[in-house]
Formats: C-alpha cells, structure tokens, sequence
C-alpha cells in the first residue's frame, strides 16, 4: 500500500476531522415522488415526470423518509426539529434535473446528539468516547452521470435522483483517522440495526466526505480546511485522511499555505488530489421552496415512531447478557451487525442451550463466513433451526462436540436439505453410548497392547490418552471420548 | 349529425344547459359552431396554438350520449381552451416558448382533469406571453395575439389567447394562470370575466410554474356565473400539491345570498392617479356611484405602500422564476442547441435560444436577487414588504368587504407600444399585482368601454377563500 512517507514534524501536529455521512434511506419511494426507491433496477426505469423534472410537477414529502430520520434522532439522542421546511440549492449539472436540489438548508430534522465509539489508537491505546453530531438533514440524491459508457459522450441515469437520504454532519470533534473510522463503522451498525440505510459504503448507499485540517498542538485556531471526497469503504476514509494528514503537515512544514478545497481520494496510489478550489465554487442561490409545504412533526408523530423503533445494538447487548447469559464479551460479538443478533434470537428459539448456541454462532459460522466472504448470514444454507438440532444432538451425547464441529457442519453445509441427525446416522457418527460395544472395544484395545496396560498399571498415567485414541479409532469417532475416558480408567484399574 | 345552422351566441353555461335539456342544441353543434368561429378568426387573432378539432367533435358525441341517457356531468355543454400553461396528458405544451419545442405533457393537470370529469371539452391549447411573462402577449414564440375588438391592439396578458378566444367566442369559457394579474388584466382589456382566486384554492399540479407562490389557475368566462362553477369545480385538496388548502370549497355555483349592506373600499389611486385614464376613472366613478345607489356604503382609502407593490413582486417571482426555470436546460426534453460542442456550451447556447427576451430578464433579475451577497437586500427585503403588504390590506379587510379599484390604467394599447420600455409595461399591472403578493382572490368584471370601444375592467378583491362572497357580489354587479 502506497502512502507518502510523514514528515518528521508530524508528531507536532493534531488533525482535526470533521465528517459528512449520506445515508440513502431503506423508503419503498422517492423522497418526493411516487417512483421506486431501488438499487440496481435497469437504467432509467424508476424516473416518472416528477424525478424527471417536467413542467407542471410538485415536489410531495415522503413521510416515511422523515420516520427513518427521527428514529435516527431518537437512537443519537439528538433535538427533533418540529416545523420543517425544504430549501433549493440552485446549480446546473446533467443528472440534476430540476436544477436545483431540495435539501434542509435552514432547519435540519435533527440537531445535536452523539454517537459512542470504541477504537484503538495507532499506539495501540483504548479509547471510548463519543462523537458530537452538529446536525442531520433531510434531501434528495441526485442521478448518476456515467462517463465510462461511450467515449464521447456521458450517459445519464435518474434512477437514483429524487432518492431520499440523511446527511449527518459532525462537529469538528474527531482527532484521529481511528476514530473516523470507528464513528463510520458505528454508523453503519447503528443505521443497520434501525432499518433505516442498507450501509452499503460500496454501492454508495452509505458515503462519506471528510473535512480535515492540521494545527500545531496546543493551538486553538482552525487550520484550513479541505474536503475530501470518493471514498467507498472505511478502509479509505482512514487511508484518505492519513494521507491528507502528511500532506497538509508537509505542505505547512514546506512554509506552504493550505489551499480550501475539495480534493479527491485515488485508491490505487493512496493520495488525495485536487479537484477545484473553493473560490470556483458554485453560488447556491439557498431560498426556501415555495412549491412544499412545511412538515410538521408532532409529539404524537415522535411517539409513534418510538413505539415502532427497532432495538438499538445497545439493548440488545443487555438483553443478550440478561436474557442468555452470555458473557459481555459473547453479547458484543453477537451485535456487532443486526444480521448477526437476529440469527442469534432465532437459533435460542429453538434451543436452550444458549452458551451452545453462542460458541456455534462465534466460532464455526463466523468461521465460514469470514472464510467466504460473499456469503452473508441472510444467504448462509444453514438455518438456525439446524444449528440448534446439531446442538441437541451434542446435547443427548448422541454426537460428540468434536465431530459435530470437524464433520457433521461441513457435511451439513454440503447437504442443507438433510437433517443432522439424518447425515449423522448415515456416516456412523451417532456416538455409541452403549456400554457393551464399548467395553469389547476397550478390552480389544488392552488385549491388544498388554505391554502398554502394564506401564500404565505401574504409574504411567499419561497413556490413557493413547488408549481412548484407539478406541475411537475402533469406533471411527462414535464413541463418546468422556465416557471412553471412564470405563478406561475403571478397566485398567480392575486389570 | 351536425345541422348546418350556426347556434346563437351563448354567453353563460346556464342557457346553453337549459337548451341541451329541450335539445335545441346538441354539444356536437357547439363545438362544430366553436371550431367555425376558430377557422374564421384565428389566422388574425392567433388565440389558439393548437385546435383539438377531432377530439372536440368525438367527445361532443359521446357527452350528448351522456345528455340523452340522463348521466352527464355538470359541465357539460362547456366548450373550454386551456392556457399552453397547463399540462393534458398526449397533447403539447410549449408554455408560449420555444425551449420546450415538441413537448408533450405526460399528464393532466389537476384542474384541467377535474372539469374533464365534470364532461367539459378542451377545444384547443391557447397562446400567451412566454411562461406566463408578459402583460401584452407580444412575448411568445408562437407570436403575438391580437385584440378581437381592434387587432392592431394587445389582448392584454399572459393569457391573452384565453381571452381573446372568449371574446370572439371561440369558446365559451378558458382556463388561465394568474401570477401578477395574467387573468383579470387581459380579462379587461377583452371585456370578459377574469377571476384570480384566493392562493392554494386550486391544485397547480400541472401548471407550468412562473412565480410558485403568486401562481394561480383562474377562469376566464362571460360571466360570474361560469366562472363560479368553474372554480367550484377545479379547487380543494389535491394529493400533488402539497401547498394546496384544504378548506372545504363551498358551492359558488349555487347564487348565495348576498342581502346584506356592503362596505366597500376603493382605492383612492384608482380614481386619482395621474395614470389612470380619464375614461376609465369615469367609468369607476360612475359603477361606484351604481354600487352606492344600491345601497351599499362606498368609501375612498390611501394605500401608502402601493409604490412598493410592483418591486416587491418583481424581486421575488423572478427570484422563483430564476430557479423554476433551471429545469429547462436541454438535457431531458426540448430544445438543445445544435451548435453546443461541450456541457457549458449545451446549457448556454440551449437556454440563449430557447428563451425569450422577457423570460431572459427575468431569470438574470431572479438569479442576481437570489446570489449569495445580494440575497439579503432584494429577496430577504421583499419578503419582508410582502409581510408588510400583507397585514395592511388584512387591516383593509377589518374596514371593508371588498376592496375595489379600475383593473388596468389603460384600455389595451397598441401592439408595440409598450414594448421598448419594459418598466412602462410593468405599470400595467400595478392594480392587479397587489392580490398575488397576498393571495386574496379577485375578479375583473366588465365596465363599459372607452370611447374607442376598447373595454375596461372593474376589479374587486375580496378576503383569502371568501370567493362565495365576491362572486354573489360580482354577479350582483352584472345586473345593476
């Protein structure tokens, strides 16, 4: 990975970071219009005369895009903003067709609020602490101009024009590129878990632009600040900000002067260029849209929407701990994502057995699914009414833990249809529990090595776990190593 | 079949309602009688941009099918012209400008499908000053429209071809738009009906936007009582407008009584003012004077803020223009430029085209308003006066009922006259411009004419959705 080498001043500097997430919100339509609100939908398919800007159309408020936003509200602990109004901010690009964009310029549906974040600093230290929102807004995203298609000439698709989003908008708070990082990774948890943003960073569901600027430390003042945009996973966003870090101390420690602009994150060399200066930048012409009217939210409104809020990762934390009693430790493994909890809640439907049911959800599925990395627990073949049969299995001492784990699940991921116990049977897993077989087995084993059976007799204990190997050789596994383990020892005693 | 007799001159939806009923006239013989007059003037008069001759025809024999089998809606029997401001799905809108050349509008507007489903037939899409920008209808890319009572005259504007066409009866009633007087002023200088109503009475979903809080639909008819009905029927709530009111819309068709003793105001200007013509300050005078004897109480009022009236309303519907007209850029829909060779280019030389010299104006006096160290003195200021204005002529309406003053100055002027001083043209409106900056509604009835024949109007402003009482007053006035 590329990034420009820090200047040996950097220890001398602080950066200060301020970020601006749009969130696409999850509405079945646009943020003013009745067209579909959907990814991945042919070019130009959801684009009626209202997206499309045809004289003689009104803008009309999408009600459930202001739901997801106070939920939004609710979760950050932020001021919900009654009397809403919309403003136009005037500029002329292709993919923007009314030429002006609707967006809240002058009273934000949310104020205020905070987002708590874990990370890490780069020397390894913990820090929690909790990043301030300034404020959220409401508007409509603009379409997609396509470049690439044709070499002469830009295509255009509105399907995403109209589509509604939030824009949060941080204090200038963050000090670190770990601590942008860890809000974004929060964000994205937080909007998953509220159903509110798909947080796909990739898809451009969920996109961040960064406002960094240096100072000396100790210093007060703000430094000139610039605007970084197209990054399209976290990952970026901190590379990004590092590597407009070192350039803007270079530049300093080169008796430079900051530019305020807006520059541009290439992935590939891992540095940041610029795009236009500000004193270029567009006039807005911001006046309030006379063709909507205000949205007022009510208290009833608020309480309604409280009333169908989704639990936030925080609750389900301590519900896990109090309701299974898992460890904190398990509870903030099974939140980390919505998909994660919700598949945890389902397989204690079917089991009891909730430490089971932990260790199987943290260690072989998250196994599988951190070795297949297009694989999500929604599209994951096993069920959580499987995983809990293979607990009950254990649970009986049909099986063995061991094989249920090293077989049975890789058996089971390459047969979804069959059951366990079904697959467990036909491979000869079923533990044989029944004293007969096993005792002809062990005196098998200690017919078979009577030298050995002496040396154990004559103290060396540690050979017992030769024995049980050999069993569960005989058995081929369907033997339960701890009552192997058992009779063993009695046997070997007796002898 | 249509009988070849040409129909009398209807003047009111009423007579030709009692006649459909006794089948002395059929719809099919209005509308062949319509599109007769339409062929015979509108070579001159050029009211209408696009005749809908065959859907007239078809549709006029399936409502006197209706007629015949008792299930007809209420309007039928109105032959209508609708303003090239208001969208009808499959046929083309041009708002009077070359920008949207060969559009089609994908939809109706609310107003226009409501008298639909009430069984009126559009006859034809009118001519008027380009988006609704204009006074005269000089400013269109279909080119002027001419006065029916002296073609070397304006019919006033912007809907000028929807007056012009009620004139030379060419239709019995036109829906137009009113943002500074584009109804009543026309209305006037056409002797017809000219009826603005209160702010957000009627849906503008589907009326191509010029001035978004000063934009209303408005009928223009021959009488009151046409002009109530229709607007009994195109207003209330509409789910693509958000801005729209949803107060009940109470039955103007339906003559309320209006017995009691009147307090009118009028404008002390109106009859005073320098420049008033002296014909028109008589014939005020003289209505007053009408109005007294029939026993209402008519007393003079000074609106000290009247001088700010048209720079308040110029600063804030270019300001909305400037920016309502942005979507007009040759990317979607019609006109681009042949000559564009980059993104700059394209928007420059398609909107340079496109638009009209009126248009062009106002969009770089709206953009100019609206620019970031410029904002505070003109847009946010006139917004303040619009306040200002507001609360004083709420004061007015504690004094008086109605508040009543001459349309226009003038009578219409001749084609040209006007049109190298854009400020002069600007005064045409300084009676009418006052019930947009507001929003109350207001009417423009018939007033005798000038010496010359050339009509003049009376307006009456009445209190925000207290259009039942303005129009039982206004049809008062048709019969003293």
């Amino acid at each position: 990975m590329n990034t420009p080498t820090p200047h040996p001043n950097t220890s001398a500097y602080e950066m200060v970071i301020g970020l601006e997430v749009h969130c696409q919100l999850l509405t079945a339509s646009k943020m003013f219009a009745a067209d579909a609100n959907a990814f991945g939908s042919a070019p130009n398919t959801n684009v009626g005369v209202v997206t499309l800007a045809h004289p003689g159309t009104l803008p009309k408020p999408n009600r459930k895009a202001f739901e997801l936003a106070i939920r939004m509200g609710l979760a950050c602990g932020c001021d919900i903003t009654r009397l809403n109004t919309f403003d136009r901010k005037n500029y002329f690009y292709p993919d923007l067709p009314k030429g002006y964009q609707l967006t809240q310029d002058k009273t934000p549906i949310l104020r205020g609020g905070r987002i708590a974040v874990t990370y890490k600093t780069a020397d390894g230290r913990v820090i929690s602490d909790a990043v301030a929102l300034h404020h959220v807004h409401l508007e409509e995203d603009a379409g997609k101009s396509v470049h690439d298609a044709d070499p002469a000439q830009t295509a255009l698709d509105f399907n995403r024009a109209g589509v509604p989003l939030i824009e949060m908008v941080t204090d200038p708070g963050i000090r670190s590129a770990e601590e942008a990082a860890a809000f974004l990774t929060e964000i994205r948890k937080l909007v998953r878990f509220l159903d509110i943003c798909d947080g796909n960073m990739e898809e451009g569901s969920l996109r961040c632009d960064v406002n960094v600027s240096v100072r000396k430390k100790g210093e007060t003042a703000l430094g000139t600040k610039v605007e970084i945009k197209n990054m399209n996973s976290i990952r970026n966003v901190q590379r990004a900000i590092e590597a407009e870090f070192a350039r803007q101390v270079a530049t300093v420690e080169n008796g430079e002067k900051i530019q305020q602009e807006t520059r541009s994150f290439d992935a590939d060399t891992g540095r940041t260029t610029a795009m236009r200066l500000k004193e270029t930048m567009n006039d807005y012409r911001y006046f309030p849209d006379p063709d909507l009217s205000s949205v007022l939210v009510s208290e009833q409104w608020i309480e309604a929407v409280k009333a169908q809020m989704p639990e936030l990762p925080n609750a389900v934390f301590e519900r896990f701990v109090a309701q299974y009693g898992l460890s904190d430790y398990d509870a903030n493994q099974l939140t980390d994502s919505k998909e994660t909890a919700q598949y945890f809640d389902e397989l204690c439907q079917h089991t009891t057995n909730y430490k089971a049911a932990s260790n199987w959800m943290t260690g072989a599925v998250r196994s599988y699914l951190n070795e297949h990395p297009s694989v999500s627990l929604p599209q994951f073949a096993l069920k959580p009414a499987q995983i809990a049969a293979i607990i009950a299995l254990t649970d009986s001492n049909q099986i063995s833990t061991s094989v249920a784990t090293q077989k049975l699940f890789s058996a089971l991921m390459a047969q979804p249809n069959q059951t366990p116990l079904a697959l467990a049977q036909q491979n000869g897993w079923l533990q044989n529990n029944d004293s007969t077989a096993l005792e002809t087995w062990i005196e098998e084993v200690m017919t078979a090595m009577p030298d050995k059976v002496k040396e154990y007799q004559k103290g060396k204990k540690g050979l017992l776990g030769l024995f049980v190997g050999e069993v569960m050789k005989k058995s081929k596994g369907a033997a339960d190593p701890v009552r192997t383990n058992q009779l063993m020892t009695k046997k070997l005693e007796k002898a | 079949m249509v009988k070849n007799y040409p129909p009398k001159t209807y003047t009111s939806l009423t007579e030709i309602q009692a006649d459909l009923r006794t089948g002395s006239t059929t719809c099919a013989q209005l509308v062949a009688h319509y599109l007769r007059n339409i062929e015979a003037q509108n070579a001159t008069l050029n009211a209408f941009v696009a005749v809908y001759a065959e859907q007239a025809r078809a549709r006029a024999v399936e409502i006197d099918a209706k007629i015949a089998s008792g299930t007809a809606g209420r309007l039928a029997g109105m032959v209508l012209g609708i303003k090239d401001v208001l969208c009808y799905k499959d046929h083309g809108l041009q708002a009077g400008s070359k920008i949207l050349d060969g559009f089609t509008s994908q939809f109706t507007a609310t107003a226009v499908q409501r008298v639909l489903d009430e069984d009126a037939i559009i006859i034809g899409r009118q001519n008027c000053d380009e988006f609704a920008m204009g006074s005269s209808n000089e400013n269109s890319a279909f080119g002027v429209v001419r006065n029916a009572i002296d073609p070397a005259r304006v019919p006033g504007g912007s809907s000028g071809g929807s007056a012009v066409a009620v004139q030379a009866d060419m239709c019995l009633a036109s829906l137009g738009s009113d943002t500074g007087g584009s109804v009543r002023q026309p209305a006037a200088f056409c002797g017809v009906v000219g009826l603005k109503p209160t702010y957000a009475r009627v849906s503008r979903w589907g009326l191509v936007a010029y001035g978004s809080s000063f934009d209303c639909i408005g009928p223009i008819t021959k009488c009151v009582a046409d002009a109530a009905i229709l607007l009994e029927i195109m207003a209330g709530s509409d789910d693509f407008d958000s801005t729209v009111s949803d107060q009940p819309v109470p039955a103007y068709s339906q003559n309320l009584p209006l017995n009691k003793k009147l307090r009118i105001g009028y404008l002390r200007e109106g009859l005073e003012s320098e420049g008033v013509d002296a014909q028109i300050k008589r014939a005020t005078s003289q209505k007053l004077d009408q109005i007294r004897a029939a026993g209402h109480q008519v007393e003079a009022f000074d609106f000290p803020l009247i001088k700010y009236f048209l720079p308040t309303y110029y600063v804030l519907t270019t300001a909305e223009a400037s920016s309502n007209l942005s979507r007009f850029d040759g990317v979607r829909y019609g006109h681009r430029s042949a000559g564009a060779t980059d993104l700059v280019s394209l928007y420059k030389k398609s909107r340079s085209e496109g638009f009209g010299d009126e248009v062009r104006r106002r969009i770089m006096l709206g953009t100019f308003v609206l620019s970031a160290n410029y904002y505070d003195a003109y847009y946010t200021k006139a917004q303040k006066v619009r306040r200002l204005i507001a609360q004083e002529t709420q004061k007015l309406f504690e004094r008086f009922d109605f508040v009543v003053s001459p349309t226009t100055p003038t009578t219409a002027f001749l084609l040209g006259q006007q049109t190298p001083d854009p400020l002069q043209m600007y005064l045409a409106d300084i009676f009418t411009v006052q019930a947009n900056v507001v929003g109350n509604p207001c009417i423009s009835v018939p007033n005798g004419a000038d010496e010359n024949g050339l009509p003049i109007g009376f307006q009456i402003m009445g209190s925000p959705f207290e259009e039942a009482n303005l129009l039982a007053f206004a049809e008062s006035l048709e019969k003293i």
